[in-house]
């Protein structure tokens, strides 16, 4: 059903907004892949938060928001989420918000971060 | 919020007490007091020197005030035994049995108030000498200062007073540098607090009060950084809020993290296995978190490179908009590398007992400081070698300040 919503999105970008709520749309693709990163390609705290996960030799997934057709209102609905005036980058580990750039550092650095990555299956060791 | 400086002497009675009467008490509160005020007395003067000279008339009182405990104790010391120990005395009585080390009724607890006495007046001497030594230096730089102005103001150098030292400081920055001046000030006498209760043994849940108020006292400046980011973070980012030596060792506009916790590895002995095994972790995410923020700093840059140089697409009015708009995330940077500064602190703070968190701030307190003192002598060095003798003079007297200044620090270990 969930992909049949996005094919059809794909389909007929014209409708896209009628094709769900945003939001449920954030929440469906955060909860597929164990790390997820909502970004733009010309954010470059986003780039930071990416080189963040990579070098701690996790795989995340990412989307780009602004190569997205339905991106604006996502990024609406994640602003609204955060409650702060820039929606990106936004991370969701184990289809739970973590949150954006202050909080992922300041969970790596009190050592929450890795446990929750091992829980969702995105570190090993 | 902090405990005020009566805490300290306050063991001195309860053990006093517990031996003998009132008498004994309030011989022990007259010591009290009168080292209490000695040192209160000498307290604000113990200064870097870098730090600007608070008013001389306060100075100038406090000298006085000092004079008269030091004759007071002096006149304790010098009189004879005229009356028993065993008397009751009003608090501010002298003693006049002090000085009866011929007599045999010599107890231990004469013996601990007279060291203690000679020990409050050695101190209040030490801190003197090394306040009239500050203000010798102080005098000499001040003398060479007004050369150094006439000098340029012949030479037409002189563009006009302002405050940001004839550099022009946005309001944003100017009042930040305000209230950084003044953190500087709190953080100098909240340091004096944590070495004292170190030294006197405060129990671990007094001394746990005064190091979260240190905590707070750093989170006060990363919010003031936070605000002044928001006007004017060219200031914080170029580092022209804190001085040369430090500069040199800044990272986003303050401390690199994991610099801090390489400096204080090895200071932090003793620690239990899991505490090394934190602060080895610590190290290694603060790392990771900088280099993360680092590279994205680095796309920043390129991305204003590319957008600033060559010819302008459509105009170049819009070509300076963009460069605004990503020039306008530097703000971010600065507030996130403050962020991993904060938290790197709060973990240090999580990690280590109470005492251990005591000593760490103040070894990560004196650092900067004798970073900033650097500066300073750095700045005064003699520069031309006709007028090396007197500033080498003055340079001596200078280090010789910082190192009874240090010594004085470090007696507290």
């Amino acid at each position: 059903m969930h992909y049949q919503t996005e094919a059809w999105g794909s389909y007929m970008p014209t409708r896209s907004t009628t094709m769900g709520d945003p939001l449920e749309r954030i929440e469906r693709m955060a909860s597929e892949n164990a790390v997820v990163i909502f970004s733009m390609s010309t954010c470059c705290m986003c780039h930071a938060i990416k080189r963040l996960f990579c070098g701690m030799g996790v795989n995340p997934t990412v989307y780009e928001l602004d190569e997205d057709p339905r991106g604006k209102d996502m990024e609406k609905a994640l602003m609204r989420l955060l409650g702060s005036s820039s929606a990106v980058p936004v991370v969701f580990i184990g289809g739970k918000l973590v949150g954006a750039m202050d909080r992922v550092m300041a969970s790596h650095i009190n050592g929450t971060l890795v446990p929750l990555l091992k829980e969702a299956g995105a570190l090993w060791l | 919020m902090f405990p005020s400086w009566p805490t300290r002497f306050q063991t001195t009675p309860r053990v006093g007490s517990s031996k003998s009467g009132g008498e004994s008490t309030d011989s022990g509160s007259a010591v009290n007091t009168l080292s209490s005020k000695a040192d209160q007395a000498q307290l604000e003067p113990e200064s870097p020197i870098s730090k600007k000279a608070s008013s001389s008339d306060h100075q100038a009182f406090d000298q006085k005030h000092l004079k008269l405990q030091q004759q007071q104790i002096h006149q304790e010391m010098a009189t004879g035994p005229s009356h028993n120990q065993s008397s009751v005395k009003a608090p501010q009585e002298k003693r006049k049995g002090a000085g009866s080390t011929s007599e045999k009724q010599l107890d231990a607890k004469t013996l601990r108030r007279l060291a203690q006495n000679r020990e409050a007046a050695r101190k209040s001497r030490l801190r003197k000498k090394a306040y009239v030594q500050q203000l010798e230096s102080s005098r000499i730089k001040l003398t060479q200062l007004e050369q150094d102005l006439q000098r340029a103001r012949a030479q037409g150098l002189f563009l006009g007073g302002c405050v940001g030292a004839g550099s022009n400081l946005s309001p944003g920055a100017a009042i930040f540098d305000m209230e950084y001046a003044r953190w500087l000030e709190d953080d100098h006498r909240l340091m004096s607090e944590l070495r004292t209760g170190l030294h006197a043994h405060l129990s671990d849940g007094d001394l746990r009060l005064i190091i979260d108020g240190y905590v707070s006292h750093y989170d006060e400046i990363f919010q003031l950084k936070v605000v002044a980011a928001k006007s004017d973070v060219f200031h914080l980012y170029t580092g022209m809020w804190i001085t040369p030596a430090e500069r040199c060792f800044m990272w986003i506009g303050g401390f690199r993290p994991s610099e801090l916790i390489k400096m204080l590895i090895g200071q932090l002995d003793p620690l239990t296995e899991q505490q090394v095994i934190g602060i080895y972790n610590l190290q290694h995410t603060s790392t990771q978190a900088e280099e993360a923020l680092s590279q994205g700093l680095e796309q920043l840059q390129q991305a204003l490179v590319d957008t600033i140089a060559g010819v302008p697409i459509v105009d170049g009015m819009q070509q300076m908009a963009v460069a605004l708009s990503k020039l306008a995330n530097l703000e971010g940077f600065v507030r996130q590398a403050d962020n991993l500064r904060q938290q790197t602190l709060h973990q240090l703070r999580r990690i280590l007992t109470v005492r251990q968190a005591a000593r760490c701030f103040l070894v990560i307190g004196e650092y900067y400081g004798r970073l900033r003192a650097l500066s300073s002598l750095w700045a005064s060095r003699p520069r031309e070698s006709m007028m090396s003798e007197d500033n080498s003079c003055q340079t001596t007297t200078e280090l010789q300040i910082v190192q009874q200044h240090s010594q004085n620090h470090f007696s507290s270990y």
